[in-house]
């Protein structure tokens, strides 16, 4: 294809230039044939999924039958699914233990590696690591940490993960690990913008270092700390990878959470309609949790 | 005044216990990993386990020799390869249409990825999947790739690097009579080396790490990539030595890509945000 772009038709004088026209143009052509590949994986592959999604949670649908609209059954079952309140309690308990420790540990080390010194560079390719390590490795090492065999489980004399008190912190713990040194690459870059100036003044002022973070740095790394709640919040919404391998969902479904019942309901028991259902009740919290904290981001200016 | 922000020796000694103990936490399961995956199958008990001596590579044997670790991996590199490769051609071409050409469409088809990011990728799913399995792409690698080329983060990074070149390059050469493939080619493309090294990695990384993905169309055990395979050993109780082991080599070429690449999945987060 050795297509050459001519240029572009000279309006007659007096008269405007025809829209239509514009888009016969090669140039125009060329831009279609760039994108359309791309974008016809998306319709097929993301956009027309997503709205089957969301229209099969009104059906009843089995792999290989075909599907029945039932209106709103779905929701009515999981409104009176036990599995489903308790996939949610342990969505949310994760969430709200994850999500300030996670920030917390982010903040505190982009602090202390902020300033560069000696070996500064190394903290933070070491804090890397566990990003970019799968969660399955993290998964397998953590199962044999938190054992009876292991250092964790011989710290308090028991397995976390055979508790159910103590699996989700388990989890947290585990996911905490595997996330913080994101955290903290987002947070040193916002932290390389805050003018050095304004800290020195306040430091002119008598400012102790808690003031100074308090009142100097922190408003500066408001828009990075709102970036990572929001990310933080859909990726610990999501937890799954770890839950599969570690727990199960157990003990006694202590751990179950919401992509565990969807994975169960469509891919175990095969009941697409109900699963669908499921991935609706997700993308509508992940909204609901994304407006509140759009709200009080708003407020907190 | 410069240092005045400098922490005094006290303040120094106390930054540098704390990140010794963050960075002690940090590698310890990784320490771990490697040296249970060297003890004999029953040495698991902390602490005597993780005294690195002596060394017994029998797990090592016994997934290198015969079992389904190498074709495993072989699947996982063929996963990734093939996926970084056709991800960076669709979203270089898809991005450089976007930042530099005019055509009807652009403003709604780009309005429409962005919106996309907003769906957790779990609406999909499932009839994602049903779509594969009629289609017949359950254990195929097609099916396994062909899905996760449509990558709305991918688009949008190179919309924006490319947004950045200046227009003369493209409209000198254009003057020269180059045809668009052959300044897709020889002018965008290597202007984009940076970014596509970041991107590359990243891509790489997701898909070598990609776990319900490949356990929903990796059916048979020889379909299964290096995630799902360690998953489905731990599940099957097989000895902590031998899956570690497993694990340990789903971690090299990891460790590896981050040695020679740490500059650009750094620059990549701070610059961009793009998702570790």
């Amino acid at each position: 294809m050795t297509v050459t772009a001519p240029a572009p038709p000279r309006p007659r004088s007096g008269q405007p230039p025809r829209p239509r026209k514009r888009y016969l143009r090669p140039e125009a052509l060329l831009g279609l044939g760039f994108v359309l590949p791309v974008f016809l994986l998306f319709l097929v592959f993301r956009f027309g999924p997503a709205i089957v999604g969301v229209l099969l949670s009104f059906f009843e649908y089995t792999l290989g039958d075909s599907p029945r609209f039932t209106g709103f059954d779905n929701f009515v079952r999981m409104f009176d699914d036990p599995l489903f309140w308790q996939a949610l309690k342990v969505t949310v308990i994760f969430t709200v233990l994850y999500l300030p420790l996670s920030i917390a540990t982010s903040l505190g080390l982009a602090l202390l590696v902020r300033r560069s010194f000696r070996g500064s560079k190394l903290f933070r390719s070491v804090f890397f690591l566990p990003v970019i390590t799968s969660l399955v490795l993290a998964a397998t090492i953590f199962t044999w940490l938190f054992s009876s065999s292991g250092p964790l489980g011989k710290l308090i004399g028991d397995s976390w993960l055979a508790s159910t008190t103590l699996v989700i912190p388990a989890l947290v713990i585990v996911s905490v690990w595997s996330r913080f040194g994101y955290g903290m690459l987002i947070i040193l870059a916002r932290l390389q913008d805050v003018p050095r100036e304004l800290e020195e003044a306040a430091l002119v002022d008598g400012a102790g270092p808690w003031a100074r973070f308090r009142h100097v740095v922190l408003p500066q790394l408001r828009p990075a700390l709102f970036f990572l709640a929001v990310i933080e919040t859909t990726t610990s919404f999501q937890v799954f990878d770890l839950v599969y391998v570690m727990t199960g969902g157990g003990p006694a479904r202590s751990s179950y959470t919401l992509v565990m019942a969807l994975y169960d309901q469509g891919f175990q028991y095969f009941d697409l309609g109900y699963a669908s259902a499921l991935g609706v009740a997700l993308f509508v919290l992940t909204l609901f949790v994304a407006l509140i904290q759009r709200v009080l981001m708003g407020r907190s200016k | 005044m410069t240092n005045a922000l400098r922490p005094r020796l006290g303040g120094k000694i106390l930054r540098g216990v704390f990140l010794a103990v963050a960075s002690v936490i940090t590698i310890f399961p990784f320490y771990a990993m490697i040296v249970l995956s060297l003890k004999p199958v029953a040495a698991v008990e902390f602490p005597r386990s993780l005294v690195p001596w002596p060394i017994d590579t029998s797990s090592y044997d016994r997934v290198l020799g015969g079992g389904d670790i190498p074709l495993w991996t072989l699947n996982t590199l063929i996963y990734s390869v093939v996926s970084v490769v056709l991800v960076l051609l669709l979203s270089s071409l898809a991005g450089y249409a976007f930042a530099k050409k005019r055509f009807p469409g652009k403003e709604t088809m780009f309005w429409s990825f962005l919106a996309m990011v907003m769906v957790p990728y779990h609406v999909t799913l499932i009839p994602l999947f049903v779509l594969i399995a009629e289609a017949g792409g359950v254990d195929t690698y097609w099916g396994l790739i062909v899905p996760t080329l449509a990558n709305a983060q991918a688009v949008f990074l190179m919309r924006q690097f490319i947004g950045t070149l200046p227009d003369e390059l493209f409209e000198a050469a254009k003057i020269d009579g180059a045809s668009e493939w052959r300044i897709f080619a020889t002018i965008v493309l290597p202007l984009c080396k940076p970014i596509l090294a970041t991107l590359g990695l990243f891509v790489f990384l997701w898909h070598w790490n990609d776990f319900l993905w490949p356990l929903l169309v990796g059916k048979s055990t020889d379909m299964r990539t290096l995630t799902v395979g360690i998953a489905a050993l731990q599940e099957e109780n097989v000895p902590l030595n031998v899956v570690l082991a497993g694990a340990t080599i789903a971690f090299v070429p990891i460790f590896a890509a981050y040695l020679v690449g740490q500059r650009y999945l750094t620059e990549g987060v701070t610059m961009s945000g793009i998702k570790g």
